[in-house]
């Protein structure tokens, strides 16, 4: 093989032992023909100095990242447990910081380690790297075993034959010259494409598998077990019942809470009756919703009889304004509501009983208002 | 360490023990070490293999159907909520103890006799984290929502509560597990490019040629590595003291009376490296004898692996006694009324168990015979691993069955499903050791290789 400058990356000498590798480093780096790396099976306590290589800076970053990992940590937990969520628990302060030791530990502990182990790894080290000239040499088999290699690699104007010289006196017993490779450029349009098409088959597979997933996963059994519990569900068949209806019927004559039947024929059977409702501003508040939701479509929400829905509705409904109807007792008006009359009808299943009466005394409070005497002012 | 150390004329009690047996060199190493990779494992190795699947299939199909059914199947109700699915976590927990002592605290106090066994240790806690793992998340009922132990911003607006001792355990337990993945994967780098530069296979060699991340032994890389196994080393010190301190915390931060005492870090720490240590020894017996790695894993190992256990029973006396001491000191009828319990009540056999085997049998280990004999040591060590299990099944369900309302004392029995998904985890430890050992390297090859007799330079450079 020809050795020329251009080509080599570096020329590695093998040396028996530790101790002769030792000893080897001082005679070559006095010749300072490039750059000198040594390549060892084990770490060589003082081989890092002889190099001339510095102290690893490892500890500083380490340090740095795990007060930061204690800070974040603590940071964290403080805003979350006194800012974002406060949860009061065992009475103590939202903020009680010691709590919050042993995480602010442990995320510090876990931001130095990835920062030592990876830090080193990927940054310092600048590993994964599998296109290293060393890693595709001979003498790698011994490296990684039991022998010592001393390299010097190019830099600047290199000269191979000087090296292999240098090495053989400082007493190498092989010698293999590292050939360097040539880079290739990064961005070819079968790289481009290559990629594309792997990008490509990515989002079709996880799209698939996202589509399967997201029809499948609901109908798996330990998912839905909260919803699947030993219970009658609404609309749902029973065989406990005879005609297979899950729910049931009232028992005829049942009578629903505010519902209670009113006995009368006509509106104005009601007379007798009185409002049991005292007529308070709670009461009145009431009726005037009570109203507003059943009453002023028709009656008007001053109770004048002038309906929104005139032109589409051809009775006309009464002016509950009207001296008549000012006349009626109480009652009347509270039968009206229960019975209904002409097109009016019954509002008995929608207003319970003390709605009704609310309605009532909101129906005479309308009255007046439109009828207002002066000492009404007083 | 000291090359010079032969040279001295040191009387031989005070020579640094030799810590293989005949002559071991960097390559003979290799050889003995990393073949197994690529032998093909024996008949027995399959049949150990197929006797642990067997019994780790019947522990998932039994998790399955816990997952199916609802936690009803196990025996926990009213008011004992906590029994083997927490007995089960602290125990494996404990377990993985032993490997981030040895790999991490006495690397730190540059006990050369760890490098033998640390690689192994070191895997059989990741195996033992990932076992114990798996019992809180299946005591949540619902594992499928196990990710709201996390703190993620939510829809729902809610935050974990970080004065809880549970929502520390999550943190402690995950970070215990990925630094002692960091820890192992980091060791393993260089032996994983031993293992790449071996082999011509088709298979194994991409394997780990990537695994190994292109390592090749640079000076300027492993002044790197050394300092960050270092740091990693006093990081995984502090963390294996703050995990069972947390987990401890999980108890003694509650009220519940047997629970609330100040003794439990310090003693659920000792307890799980007692704990860890016999699991340890157990089956590194089981591997330098199957895999003829007796002169690398030396008597004196085992031995002093023994004196640890023997410290450790020690330190489990004394914690045993301070629990009693507290009882009584604190002249309150319901510590004192749980801790009679412990060994006068229904399962009060669990509380004489737990102290012969962790305190009482151990005592054996003063004598050198039983220290440097199989039997006595597999009796101690099975004995620990029986009795550390029994003594959280005591401080957990005899604690919690009798508390303070004698109106929600209720007795405690577990179900056939509780004893299938206990022996389950022991199935998957097991099977993940036996992979382990025939697919990556059992022995920490590199760091053996730095530590053996010339390996360091003489002339070099200043030692620190």
């Amino acid at each position: 093989m020809t050795e020329s400058a251009t080509e080599s990356f570096a020329v590695l000498g093998l040396f028996p032992s530790a101790d002769a590798l030792m000893e080897a480093i001082p005679k070559v780096r006095a010749s300072s023909l490039g750059r000198l790396e040594a390549y060892t099976p084990y770490p060589v306590h003082g081989v890092d100095q002889a190099l001339g290589q510095r102290r690893s800076p490892l500890g500083g970053m380490v340090f740095i990242m795990g007060v930061l990992g204690a800070v974040a940590a603590l940071l964290f937990q403080w805003w979350v447990s006194a800012v974002d969520y406060p949860l009061v628990t065992g009475g103590k302060a939202p903020s009680s910081w010691q709590a919050f030791v042993p995480i602010m530990f442990e995320v510090m502990v876990l931001f130095a380690t990835f920062t030592a182990g990876l830090g080193m790894l990927l940054l310092l080290n600048r590993l994964p790297f599998f296109g290293h000239p060393v890693l595709g040499s001979k003498a790698i088999r011994g490296i990684t075993r039991d022998r010592f290699a001393l390299a010097v690699e190019a830099e600047g104007e290199f000269d191979p034959a000087a090296a292999r010289a240098a090495l053989e006196a400082a007493g190498a017993l092989e010698i293999e010259i590292l050939p360097a490779h040539p880079r290739e450029p990064a961005f070819t349009a079968e790289y481009i494409q290559r990629s594309a098409a792997g990008i490509f088959v990515a989002c079709v597979v996880s799209g698939l598998l996202m589509y399967s997933m997201v029809k499948l996963m609901p109908a798996l059994p330990p998912m839905s077990h909260m919803l699947e519990q030993p219970r009658l569900d609404p609309q749902k068949p029973s065989a406990f019942f005879k005609d297979g209806h899950g729910m049931q019927l009232p028992v005829a004559g049942t009578v629903a809470r505010g519902f209670l039947p009113s006995g009368l024929a006509a509106p104005e059977d009601g007379a007798r009756l009185v409002n049991p409702l005292p007529m308070t501003s709670a009461v009145l508040a009431r009726g005037r919703t009570e109203y507003q939701i059943r009453c002023t479509v028709c009656h008007g929400a001053l109770g004048d009889g002038v309906s929104t829905l005139t032109a589409a509705y051809g009775a006309k409904p009464a002016n509950l304004l009207a001296p008549a109807v000012r006349a009626d007792p109480d009652g009347v008006i509270y039968g009206t509501i229960v019975l209904g009359k002409n097109a009016m009808p019954s509002y008995a299943a929608d207003l319970p009983e003390d709605a009704r009466w609310a309605v009532v005394h909101y129906v005479r409070a309308l009255q007046r208002a439109q009828n207002a005497k002066d000492e009404d002012l007083k | 360490m000291n090359p010079d150390s032969a040279s001295l004329p040191l009387p031989e009690v005070l020579r640094a023990p030799s810590l293989t047996v005949g002559q071991v060199t960097p390559g003979s190493l290799d050889d003995q070490v990393l073949r197994f990779p690529a032998l093909a494992p024996p008949r027995k190795w399959y049949v150990a293999l197929a006797f642990t699947l067997t019994i780790m299939s019947i522990g998932l199909v039994l998790i399955g159907y816990t997952f199916y059914e609802g936690i009803g199947v196990w025996g926990n109700n009213s008011p004992v909520f906590w029994a083997f699915g927490i007995v089960n976590f602290v125990f494996w927990v404990g377990i993985g103890h032993a490997g981030t002592l040895i790999s991490a605290i006495l690397f730190l106090f540059r006990k050369r006799w760890r490098n033998a066994i640390a690689r192994f240790a070191e895997a059989m806690t990741i195996f033992a984290v990932m076992c114990a793992g798996i019992f809180p998340l299946i005591h949540v009922g619902r594992p499928w929502l196990a990710f709201w132990l996390f703190p993620y911003p939510n829809q729902r607006g809610v935050w974990p509560n970080f004065r809880s001792p549970l929502v520390w355990d999550v943190f402690a337990v995950s970070t215990y597990f990925s630094v002692s993945l960091m820890f192992w994967y980091l060791g393993l780098l260089p032996d994983l490019a031993s293992l790449r530069d071996r082999t011509d296979s088709k298979i194994r060699k991409p394997i780990y040629t990537i695994l190994s991340l292109g390592w090749r032994g640079a000076a300027d890389h492993w002044r790197h590595f050394e300092k960050a196994y270092l740091l990693l080393a006093g990081l995984a010190t502090g963390l294996v003291l703050s995990v069972h301190s947390v987990v401890s915390f999980d108890f003694a931060t509650s009220i519940v009376p047997g629970w609330h005492m100040t003794i439990f870090p310090p003693y659920f720490v000792v307890g799980a490296i007692f704990a860890g240590f016999a699991m340890v020894l157990m089956v590194l017996i089981v591997v330098r004898e199957t895999m003829d790695l007796k002169n690398l894993i030396t008597d004196f190992h085992l031995e002093v692996m023994n004196k640890v256990i023997l410290g450790m029973s020690c330190l489990m006396g004394y914690s045993y006694a301070v629990e009693a001491f507290t009882a009584w000191y604190s002249m309150n009828t319901f510590i004192q009324h749980t801790f009679l319990n412990y060994v006068t009540g229904p399962y009060g056999w669990a509380g004489w168990l737990t102290m012969s085997c962790n305190v009482l049998l151990p005592q054996l280990l003063w004598f050198r015979k039983c220290r440097r004999s199989y039997p006595w040591m597999i009796l101690v060590a099975m004995a620990v691993t029986v009795g550390m299990w029994f003594e959280r099944f005591v401080i957990i369900v005899i604690s919690l069955y009798n508390d303070y309302l004698p109106s929600a004392w209720h007795a405690y029995k577990p179900t056939m499903v509780d004893y299938g998904i206990l022996l389950g985890s022991f199935g998957i430890f097991f099977t993940l050791v036996l992979l382990f050992a025939r697919v990556l390297p059992v022995i920490a090859t590199t760091e053996m290789k730095a530590d053996l007799p010339g390996a360091q330079p003489r002339h070099g450079a200043r030692h620190d």
